[in-house]
């Protein structure tokens, strides 16, 4: 596939413009580096992603699978109580930016999907990940951005396990009061057609200029 | 193309000094909290708890065989300086450097004389670390051997080799695992455009899109008796004089730049607004400084030299400071720890040192740069003989102007083996289930 210089420039304006969102976040810094061109690198397999049921916001069961095959997928966990701008807000913000690229660039847009996974199943139900999800979930211009859950820790923990996304429970009492946490290392999985798990972005280098260039590598690829 | 990196007289000289004195070397490792690769999120920036010890074994001391070694290391503990206890890996395998899965819930470890890696947990019980994985395919699945640095990359672990299987020489390169242990790929260090092909140390800078690699040598030289070795003129030309700066993301070398004399651990500064690394070539005892040219490229310089090249202290382990500003540098002959002031690291200049050893090796430091520790053990042919074979870990508190001894654990009396690489452990670390 063509590289599309299109979506590439949109991707800068946006990184340059940030406009106001409901998940208030710092703008993503500029890229320090000019990343290789897409297709000339390899993306290793990785890993396959693990499979296992999720809840949709309408509270329906499906296998996660259904999410992370056919299209090229981008997934990341979060729980929508977190406030770490290096965390979830930090996801929130490339996802945010990469889907309103991808929804003005055709040859991308139906080929990828975006899911994003809370890690936190008692705070966070379908209910609660439709607040998250806001108007993204009315937004049908372009490419598909999922909000997932789990009905329990015991359905989650195949599926943090799986992916190797750690996550554990501290205790902030820095204001006094005792408050649960979640604290976890942000990954972000970049997932291929046939469910392999192709790159994994940590706070260190998730930038949505580097993550539409693996898109692009995969779609050359196949 | 280049040749591979002759020795400088003098050190080839200075090396033969040093066999008459009884030992010598070059070598060392990464450790510290300072030293940690950018993925690891969870760093320690209060009081650690646990000093973990990657350990050689000794035969006839204890039961012998590599293992890695809990210090409890917090002084508010009844336990302060003491082993805690060991996690025996039932081998000898030269036991020498580990590094933190990005999670920090695993330490994989692995020994120069064999291509095995062992993954140990030290997320259920920081205290009690539990071997929970062997992986013994990278000699199959890449052809290298002597696993020495573990970098962890996101999900996944870059291990830098020293050495080959079918020569045993000192042409290497890298395999990648998912942390699940799975190989995934490996990456031959470059031998064109000047590459002598051989590796030591990695280490990278997310900002930039930028891996770092320095050069050693092969399971030939490292582990031949030191005083053999430096009969052989011919051994002693087989040193790396390399590093290789890589596209991280395409992992392809961008270009090599001679560095002679064995560069061996990398640092890059922390301070987000630097973009520079400095090395320590162990047989030539510079500091060299890596840093953009201006040009969109990039540039090595010698800045500084440790000691008296000429009678070869062999700087072995370096430990930057967080902010960038301070540079710890072990020499392993002289049994100095100096200190040197990075504030320019254009023009690095010594303001410490002091002797922590008979022979020293790696050098760890808290974030907080408080805490520093020491330990003995280079190579187990390389390390000294008789009186002079110290086996210990030890730590001193650091003030800004002197290193105060704290506690001093005798790994030869506890017949534990010769202390080498060190990782730093909290019980706030400890794993815990999502919610439920």
């Amino acid at each position: 596939m063509r590289r599309a210089p299109y979506a590439a420039a949109l991707l800068l304006a946006a990184v340059v413009h940030v406009p106001a969102s409901a998940h208030t976040v710092d703008p993503v810094p500029p890229l320090d580096f000019e990343p290789p061109p897409a297709g000339s690198y390899v993306l290793n397999r990785i890993m396959q992603a693990p499979d296992g049921e999720v809840l949709g916001v309408d509270g329906r069961v499906r296998r996660l699978s259904a999410f992370t095959r056919e299209r090229i997928t981008l997934l990341g966990f979060i729980y929508t109580t977190c406030v770490d701008p290096e965390g979830c807000p930090l996801a929130y913000r490339v996802f945010e930016m990469l889907s309103d690229t991808l929804a003005e660039t055709p040859a991308l847009r139906d080929r990828v999907r975006l899911v994003t996974l809370s890690f936190d199943p008692a705070r966070d139900p379908p209910s609660a990940m439709r607040r998250y999800a806001g108007s993204r979930l009315r937004d049908d211009r372009g490419v598909p951005w999922y909000f997932l859950t789990t009905r329990s820790a015991r359905e989650l923990l195949p599926l943090v396990d799986g992916f190797g996304q750690d996550v554990r429970y501290t205790i902030d009492r820095s204001n006094g009061r005792a408050r649960r946490e979640l604290s976890h290392v942000l990954k972000v999985f970049l997932i291929d057609r046939r469910g392999v798990v192709r790159e994994i972005y940590s706070s260190a280098f998730l930038h949505p200029r580097t993550v539409l260039n693996d898109i692009e590598t995969l779609l050359i690829e196949d | 193309m280049m040749t591979r990196a002759r020795l400088p007289g003098i050190v080839a000289l200075g090396a033969m000094v040093t066999l008459l004195t009884g030992l010598a070397d070059p070598l060392m490792a990464r450790a510290d909290e300072t030293c940690n690769s950018p993925y690891i999120s969870k760093l320690i920036t209060g009081q650690e708890n646990y000093v973990y010890v990657w350990t050689l074994g000794v035969e006839g001391l204890g039961d012998g065989s590599d293992k890695l070694v809990t210090v409890d290391v917090n002084p508010k503990s009844k336990r302060y300086g003491k082993v805690l206890g060991s996690v025996s890996v039932g081998t000898r395998g030269e036991a020498h450097h580990m590094g933190f899965t990005d999670d920090r819930r695993f330490i994989w470890a692995g020994g120069l004389a064999e291509p095995t890696i062992y993954v140990f947990d030290i997320a259920t019980d920081p205290a009690k670390p539990k071997l929970v994985r062997t992986i013994t395919d990278m000699a199959e699945r890449t052809g290298y051997l002597g696993p020495h640095t573990y970098y962890a990359m996101p999900g996944r672990m870059l291990v830098q080799a020293l050495s080959n299987t079918k020569d045993k020489g000192g042409v290497t390169g890298m395999g990648l695992y998912n942390n699940k242990g799975e190989f995934i790929a490996s990456y031959p260090m470059p031998t064109d455009g000047g590459g002598d092909g051989y590796g030591y140390d990695l280490a990278v800078n997310p900002k930039k899109n930028v891996l770092l690699t320095s050069s050693f040598t092969g399971y030939a030289n490292y582990m031949r008796p030191l005083g053999e070795l430096v009969k052989d003129a011919e051994a002693m030309k087989k040193f790396g004089g390399t590093m290789a700066i890589w596209d991280l993301k395409a992992m392809k070398p961008k270009r090599v730049f001679a560095v002679p004399g064995a560069p061996l651990e990398i640092r890059w500064s922390l301070d987000p607004k630097d973009n520079w690394a400095v090395t320590a070539a162990a047989l030539t005892s510079k500091i060299w400084l890596v840093k953009p040219d201006g040009k969109d490229g990039w540039q090595v310089k010698d800045v500084a030299t440790i000691g008296d090249p000429a009678k070869i202290p062999l700087p072995v382990d370096i430990s930057i400071t967080r902010d960038g500003k301070g540079l710890w540098v072990n020499t392993f002959m002289d049994g100095k720890t100096r200190y040197f002031d990075l504030s320019n690291p254009e023009a690095p200049v010594q303001t410490y040192e002091k002797v922590t050893g008979k022979q020293v090796n790696m050098i760890s430091q808290s974030w907080d740069g408080r805490r520093v520790y020491v330990t003995s053990s280079l190579l187990a042919n390389w390390d000294k003989g008789g009186d002079d074979n110290e086996q210990f870990l030890r730590g001193f508190a650091w003030d800004g102007r002197e290193l105060t001894p704290t506690f001093d654990v005798d790994f030869t009396k506890e017949k534990l083996g010769r202390a080498h690489h060190m990782k730093l452990g909290s019980k706030s670390l400890r794993a815990s289930p999502p919610a439920r």
